[in-house]
Order: structure tokens, then sequence, then C-alpha cells
């Protein structure tokens, strides 16, 4: 794949066999892109792997749009792309590494989606921008925006949620990653958020509160995402940082995880038996 | 002055804020999410019930760090440069810097000293505070002076933006430097060339004028901690010396110290030739390592020289630095 091509570049191509499956390969991936370093943004590849898998699951290719809003996340979409054949597998060993384009917080040059940003609780408004723009084109195109639960501090999140309300913009779908995390320590002891789901509804969203690791349930939710047409829905995704990689030690701090050579290896083990058993 | 390598001091500012803010009951510290990144988790172990989680949400964090300022507090507010200065303009403009009220606002890891790629790197953070009304601009040089400047700043009566690289800090003057509001700091006077830095630029700088002076030029440095309001005089008496002025930012060359000489020269008619070395008007990217970005963006020791060298219109190539950037601890984006 072109470093300028997004998903939604007419002619883009994949297949998705198996979501589970896809998930435990974007760990795999994130653990092999991170490792090199030492440390990084390993936990957003664990919380949001099912999530990630999910909508390369649902996406149609060449059509609907990915925003990764956080783009310290973006070394999910990342990972899933190279398991996809939409990134070179060499591609995982330039993650971060200094004069490459595939760098640790997404940016325009970043491949794949088609937006993602380091400064914050933006994604959103571009996922609006796009779905109004299909709009005025005529376009179905459907926009998958991955929000983080940290954005929910920032007002900006909030401006896009209503407008996209008040327009009914029913092919925005967000997935927000809901996994109680961010630098200072867990969200719930610096502001409180819950009840998440019902401030989108009463924002006029849609919004399902479901397990963010339960693949078959956020099939569902995006299938009902998918038929809900008159207005935006959320997947309030409740997951966490350190979620499917069981040789984390107990104290990783999930938003940048330090990954020395010793534990890397135990990951790869890991998440490379753990494929075994998926029949993959 | 020490030499180069120069020892290096973990912390500094964290500490400074601490002892401070024992002896001043009316400080408030608020983070944006970046306790640690910004070193006051020190303020925060020690003055937990003067601290104050405000979240990823830095456009409410000014407005009420203004509101905080209007009843006798004085908010020293935390976060990286970029989101202190261009995320939440408005509020820092109409919330704080519009009714000058004494907040501080300490901006975090400038420039390309931030790995995380254009988000992150506050490369016209001076630029946007130079150009508010009643902002304090500064910009100080080593461990010592960031010491002395956080009491230093603590009684003007505006507000102050306070811009500093975290963690491992060089230390490159000794403890008898005094740092100045008002004055620049003259280094060493020099009449071909005269280099002008400020910031974490400071220990680049001097090697570059000690690889000039091997090579035969005779080189003045002078240090702006303070870059709004600049102390024109000191500028000017070190320019009128010299043949020509290189100004070193880890900034835009647009809008910030570069800039700031630059109009006092033109303004007073001084005939010196100008060159700004710092970030060329482009978007740095995301790295692995400091020193990469430093070569790639114009910031090396090397840069400096080369510039210089070409205003001295001497025969020759320019003369090669020996020592490279010094990039110690780590370097990551959060």
């Amino acid at each position: 794949m072109d470093l300028s091509s997004r998903i939604s570049d007419p002619g883009t191509r994949w297949v998705v066999d198996d979501v589970a499956s896809l998930a435990t390969r974007i760990r795999l991936g994130a653990v092999q892109m991170v490792a090199p370093q030492g440390f990084g943004y390993l936990g957003q590849a664990l919380s949001a792997a099912e999530q990630v898998a999910s909508v390369f699951g649902h996406a149609r290719p060449g059509l609907d749009r990915l925003v990764c809003s956080p783009g310290h996340y973006i070394v999910a979409p990342f990972a899933a792309a190279v398991q996809l054949g939409l990134m070179d597998e060499a591609d995982l060993g330039r993650y971060g590494q200094d004069g490459s384009p595939i760098e640790a917080i997404g940016t325009e040059k970043s491949p794949v989606v088609d937006y993602t940003c380091g400064s914050l609780a933006q994604g959103l408004s571009a996922a609006v921008g796009f779905a109004l723009g299909d709009r005025f084109h005529g376009s179905e195109a459907r926009t998958y925006a991955l929000l983080s639960d940290g954005e929910m501090q920032e007002g900006q999140l909030w401006e896009a949620a209503i407008f996209a309300a008040h327009h009914r913009l029913g092919t925005v779908t967000a997935l927000l990653d809901a996994n109680n995390s961010q630098v200072d320590g867990p969200i719930d002891t610096i502001t409180t958020l819950d009840p998440i789901a019902a401030k989108w509804e009463s924002f006029g969203w849609r919004a399902i509160d479901l397990d963010g690791h339960d693949t078959a349930a956020i099939g569902a939710a995006l299938d009902q995402a998918a038929r809900t047409t008159d207005r935006p829905t959320v997947l309030v995704c409740r997951t966490s940082t350190v979620h499917g990689l069981d040789c984390l030690p107990d104290d990783a701090d999930g938003h940048f995880i330090k990954l020395p050579p010793d534990l890397a290896a135990a990951a790869v083990a890991e998440l490379t038996e753990r494929l075994e058993h998926q029949g993959v | 002055m020490f030499e180069p390598p120069f020892p290096t001091v973990l912390k500094p500012y964290g500490r400074a804020l601490v002892e401070l803010a024992a002896a001043r009951p009316e400080i408030l510290c608020l983070s944006g999410d970046l306790t640690k990144q910004c070193e006051v988790d020190l303020f925060q172990e020690r003055f937990p019930e003067r601290f104050i989680h405000a979240g990823m949400a830095e456009a409410n964090m000014m407005s009420m760090a203004g509101a905080l300022a209007r009843q006798g507090f004085r908010p020293y507010v935390h976060t990286f440069g970029v989101f202190a200065t261009r995320r939440p303009l408005d509020q820092v403009v109409n919330a704080i810097a519009y009714p000058a009220l004494p907040v501080r606002l300490i901006g975090f890891m400038p420039g390309v000293s931030s790995p995380g790629g254009p988000s992150h790197q506050a490369i016209e953070d001076v630029a946007l505070m130079r150009a508010l009304p009643n902002m304090t601009v500064v910009d100080v040089g080593d461990s010592e002076e960031i010491a002395q400047v956080v009491p230093a700043i603590a009684d003007l009566p505006g507000p102050v933006y306070l811009r500093l690289k975290r963690g491992e800090i060089p230390t490159v003057f000794e403890p008898a430097h005094r740092l100045s509001l008002s004055s620049v700091h003259t280094v060493a006077e020099g009449g071909d060339v005269l280099l002008v830095t400020s910031g974490m630029m400071l220990p680049v700088t001097l090697q570059a004028a000690a690889t000039l002076r091997e090579a035969g030029a005779d080189v003045g440095v002078v240090h702006v901690p303070v870059i709004k309001p600049l102390d024109r005089a000191g500028v000017l008496g070190a320019a009128r010396r010299a043949a020509a002025v290189v100004t070193v930012e880890n900034h835009s060359i647009i809008g910030g110290l570069g800039s700031a000489v630059a109009e006092v020269l033109a303004e007073e008619g001084v005939a010196a030739r100008l060159r700004r070395v710092g970030i060329a008007d482009t978007f740095a990217e995301g790295a692995k390592s400091g020193p990469y970005l430093f070569e790639k963006y114009g910031l090396s020791t090397q840069h400096v020289v080369d510039a210089a060298w070409a205003l001295l219109g001497r025969p020759g190539r320019p003369p090669k630095s020996r020592t490279q950037q010094a990039d110690s601890g780590e370097y990551a984006p959060v």
C-alpha cells in the first residue's frame, strides 16, 4: 500500500476472516512495533484491539472511512493494516523510528486512516465533517471514529456531538474506548464521566454500552448502527489497557507500557500460542 | 560557567516550585493530565490540597485559572507548550492576558525537544505569547536559571509564559550567576559576530562560539532569558559592537527570538547582517531521538557555526564543531 492511501480510497481491498483472531494479531503486531523502543503505546492497542478488528470487519473497503481521533492509538490501525496486507510487514519495524513516516503519534503522514491527530478530541469533528461532505456528495459512505474516553474531558468532543445529532448524521459511528485510563491515572479519579451512555443519549445519539473485548457484542452493535439512519451511534466500549496480554506485570502503566526485551519475547510467545488456539 | 559536557539536574522546576509554594500559600498548581511530565508530581505529593487536576481540558483550565487569580490566588498552570498556547489561545487571551492577571503558564517540551510530532512540538509558542499584550515570555537557559526564575516571576503583576524543557536539565551557570528579568546576560563580547540565544539552545550556542573562536573569529554571546519584554538596550549594545548577528532558537524563525531581535535592529538602524537559526518555517515530525530532529531541523552546533561563518565572509569552509548536540535522559512523547 502506498503510504499516502486511506482505506476509503476506491480500489482498496481487504478481507477479515475472523475478527477475534485479528484482534490477537493486532496485539501481536503492536508488541512487535513497540518492542524496539522498549516502551510505548501498547496499552492503547490492547484496549482497542477488538474495536479496531471489528471496524475492519464491518467497514466496506474502498468506501467507508476510518478516523482515529487519539493519534497515539494509531498503533492499532497500523497493526491491523499490516495483518490485512494494507501495509508492509517491514513497516512494523519502522514504527516510531527516526525518519520514518510510520510515526508513533499519528499525523498527516500516517497511512491507512482518513484522519488522525495527536492533539486530542478533534477526530469526532473530522468524522462529522466527512459525513457532512459525503451527504453533500450523495455518497453512502459510513465514517467510523475511534475515540477515547479521556477525550470526553475536552469541550470540542461535545461540540461535535451536538452538531452531529442536530444534523442527524446517521452515517457517523463512534467507538468510544472506555478504558478509564489517562496519563495521570484512572480517569474516574480525575473527572467523573459516567453515566457515559446517558450523556450521549441526552445529546441525541444512539448509545450502546457494551464489553469492548466482546467481538460478538461489538459486531451486533455495529450492525445496529448501520441500520440506524436518523441519528449517529456511539458504542461505549468498556475495556482495559492490559487486556489480552497476561504476561504484563500487575503494575504496568497502561498509558505508556514499558516493554523490555524479555517481556516482549514473553508477549510474542503468549500471543503466538493464542493464535494457534484460535485456529489461524 | 561550567565547561561542557555540562552536569545535569533532574526536575529543577518541580523542586523550585515546591520550595516557593512552601512560603507562599496563595500558589495553586493546576495540571492538564501531564503531572509527572511537568514535574509537579512533586507539588502534588507535598501540597495535595493546593493541587488541581484539571484533566485534559485546557480551555476550561485557562479560564478557571484567570478566575482563581481574580480571587488573589497565584495559579501556576502546567501542560505541554502546545496545549498551553495554541490550543486554548482564546481563553488565554480573554481570561488571562487582557485582564492582565498574574497567572503563570508553564509550557513544557519546546520545539523539537518533543519526539511527538507536530501535534506535540511547540514551534510557535513564543510567537503566540509574544503577540499578546501584557504577557511576559521567558525561556531560561539552564537548571540554575530554572531554580531562580520560579521565585523571580512570583510577584510580577501580569501573566507569564515560561517555556521549559523537562526532566534532566544541564547546568551551565554556577550558583553565583544571577538571573535578571530585565537584562540580557552577556556571556562574551565580540566584534566579528554576535550569537544571541535563549532557552535550551544555550549549550549549543556556547559550543558553536568555541568552535568559531578556535578558527580565529571574535565571537560574542548574549543569552536572552526574557524574550518579552526584550532588553532592547542590552541587545543593541552587543549588536552595535558586532559586524554580524546570528540568533539561535528552538522555535520557528518566525515570531520568536530571531524576530524580536530583528525588530530591534531594524528599528534602531543597526547595520549588522542577521541570520536566524531555528526551525525554518516548517512543521517537524515524530521521531525516536532528539539529536536526529535537532540535526534534521537545523538546530545543531554545526548549523550555528555555518550560519556565523557565512556572515564572517572569510575564505575556506566553516570549521567543524567537535561536540555534538547532547540529549541525555528519556526522550518520550509523554
